[in-house]
């Protein structure tokens, strides 16, 4: 079954890996330590839409790793393969620490309660019960997600300034050729999912209304400023 | 508006105090229950592109905005090509690491078939790696070497999506843009930052320096790398309310 997504069709620019270069890493990834990336512990996969733009979608694989019980950090890519590009990261909290977010960066945040009701989120591979038992938790967590990669409109490397995203908030938004492509190669069913998950409940006093963009829309924007002159430093520099 | 650049007004819970290294994040130990499920489930999942990460890079990066603040990173990068690299970025090698961003890093071949708007957002690697900021923790220097002087080539592109230097406990604002270390002032890093590194890591910087005294250098750098060094000039991202482009009703 191949799990490559559509957006994989254009390669990234660039010659092969040579054999020296290969070996070399084979042995550096051996050598040395890589405890933050050894704390990744759990793909899951979502799809998120541009905060400017919601009928840009994309598949979004999530591997992530827990801070504590309160915070994760995923780094995103596009698909589960050894040539999934990464072309984002999301960090996840539980809802007390958003609620403690200042009010001007509660809005570049999203809810996670429907994608996860409704059976769109979900762990390939990890089965229902086990996979619940922790969604049920990721329910009542709000998202902050930041893309580097638009593939989605076919960039062959990441061009431009990052991109704020937002998650699935009700019915009728998702594009169904991506939930049918993905329903496919993961051998899924949201519809199925959905009915197991009718127990979960998203937070308890309700979705923020100033998360998910504050219910507009968000957009970066690149500026030039002035820089500090060097006279505050002084002393012997490296 | 939430920016990339320094905030005002007061602070909260979230928002840090003075002073570098940032404080844990707010929330509660990680319970047994969410450790088994994560150890189940990585059993189950392959994780492939993570797997992917076979180097350890340790050096330095500036904020595009202001300079004088800087911050050391922890690389783990993962090779598509032999023209590409992608990188997640903590700000430790500890388990604990915060991810405080992500770095592309590409061949000068593949960078001057950039555009000149984009080449203004990347950064140069030559000094970085000359000057012996930048290390491979745990791998013999004679090792490294054909790599570096690789790498010494390269260009990067590095988005800061946590700012811990300044105590943010959590990722807050928009993206900031990161530079790289240069030979001028305003592109050095602090001695103490160097030396509490070196410490840490058990390495001698001012050595490595020594022993790359002969690594090649490239014979030139895109002068719309580094936008600060020729136009200083900063940049900084925006996070503006807009309207969304909907297909559906919203939220």
């Amino acid at each position: 079954m191949s799990t490559r997504s559509s957006h994989a069709e254009v390669a990234v620019p660039g010659e092969p890996t040579q054999t020296g270069t290969a070996l070399l890493e084979t042995a550096t990834g051996t050598i040395q330590g890589f405890a933050p990336i050894n704390s990744i512990h759990q793909h899951l996969c979502a799809f998120h839409f541009y905060a400017h733009d919601m009928s840009r979608q994309v598949e979004a694989h999530h591997f992530c790793a827990h801070l504590n019980e309160d915070v994760r950090q995923c780094l995103i890519f596009d698909s589960p393969d050894a040539s999934a590009r990464l072309i984002g990261v999301e960090y996840i909290v539980t809802e007390p620490l958003f609620l403690a977010l200042p009010d001007d960066e509660k809005p570049l945040w999203h809810s996670h309660e429907y994608e996860v009701r409704g059976g769109y989120l979900f762990l390939p591979g990890v089965p229902g019960p086990v996979e619940r038992r922790d969604l049920e938790k990721v329910a009542k967590t709000y998202g902050k997600t930041i893309h580097f990669w638009q593939v989605d409109r076919g960039d062959a490397l990441p061009l431009g300034i990052p991109q704020l995203m937002m998650a699935l908030t009700r019915d009728g938004q998702l594009r169904e050729d991506l939930a049918e492509d993905v329903e496919k190669r993961f051998g899924v069913s949201f519809e199925k999912e959905r009915k197991n998950r009718e127990y979960m409940s998203g937070p308890d006093p309700g979705i923020h209304p100033l998360a998910n963009a504050a219910g507009k829309g968000l957009k970066t924007e690149l500026r030039e400023t002035e820089l500090a002159p060097p006279a505050s430093m002084s002393g012997v520099f490296v | 508006m939430a920016s990339s650049g320094e905030k005002a007004g007061p602070r909260t819970a979230v928002e840090g105090g003075e002073g570098g290294g940032g404080s844990l994040p707010p929330g509660r130990g990680t319970t047994v229950g969410s450790h088994v499920l994560d150890k189940g489930a990585a059993a189950l999942q392959a994780l492939r592109p993570v797997r992917q990460m076979k180097q350890h890079a340790c050096s330095f990066a500036l904020y595009a905005h202001d300079l004088a603040r800087q911050v050391e990173a922890h690389h783990y990068a993962a090779r598509l090509n032999q023209d590409f690299l992608q990188c997640a970025v903590y700000d430790s090698p500890d388990s604990a690491a915060r991810l405080v961003g992500v770095e592309y890093i590409v061949s000068d071949r593949i960078f001057e078939t950039l555009p000149p708007e984009e080449q203004k957002l990347w950064h140069s690697h030559a000094y970085e790696i000359k000057s012996g900021l930048w290390t491979n923790p745990g791998v013999p220097e004679m090792l490294q070497r054909p790599e570096l002087a690789n790498l010494a080539k390269t260009y990067g592109k590095f988005w800061c999506t946590w700012q811990v230097d300044r105590g943010d406990r959590l990722p807050l604002g928009a993206p900031a843009l990161m530079m790289s270390p240069q030979a001028v002032d305003l592109g050095k890093v602090r001695p103490e930052l160097v030396r509490r590194r070196d410490e840490k890591l058990g390495i001698s910087t001012e050595d490595l320096r020594e022993s790359r005294v002969e690594m090649e250098e490239p014979e030139w750098i895109n002068p719309n790398a580094d936008y600060w060094k020729q136009h200083g000039k900063g940049f900084a991202v925006d996070a503006v309310p807009t309207e969304m482009k909907r297909t559906a009703p919203f939220p």
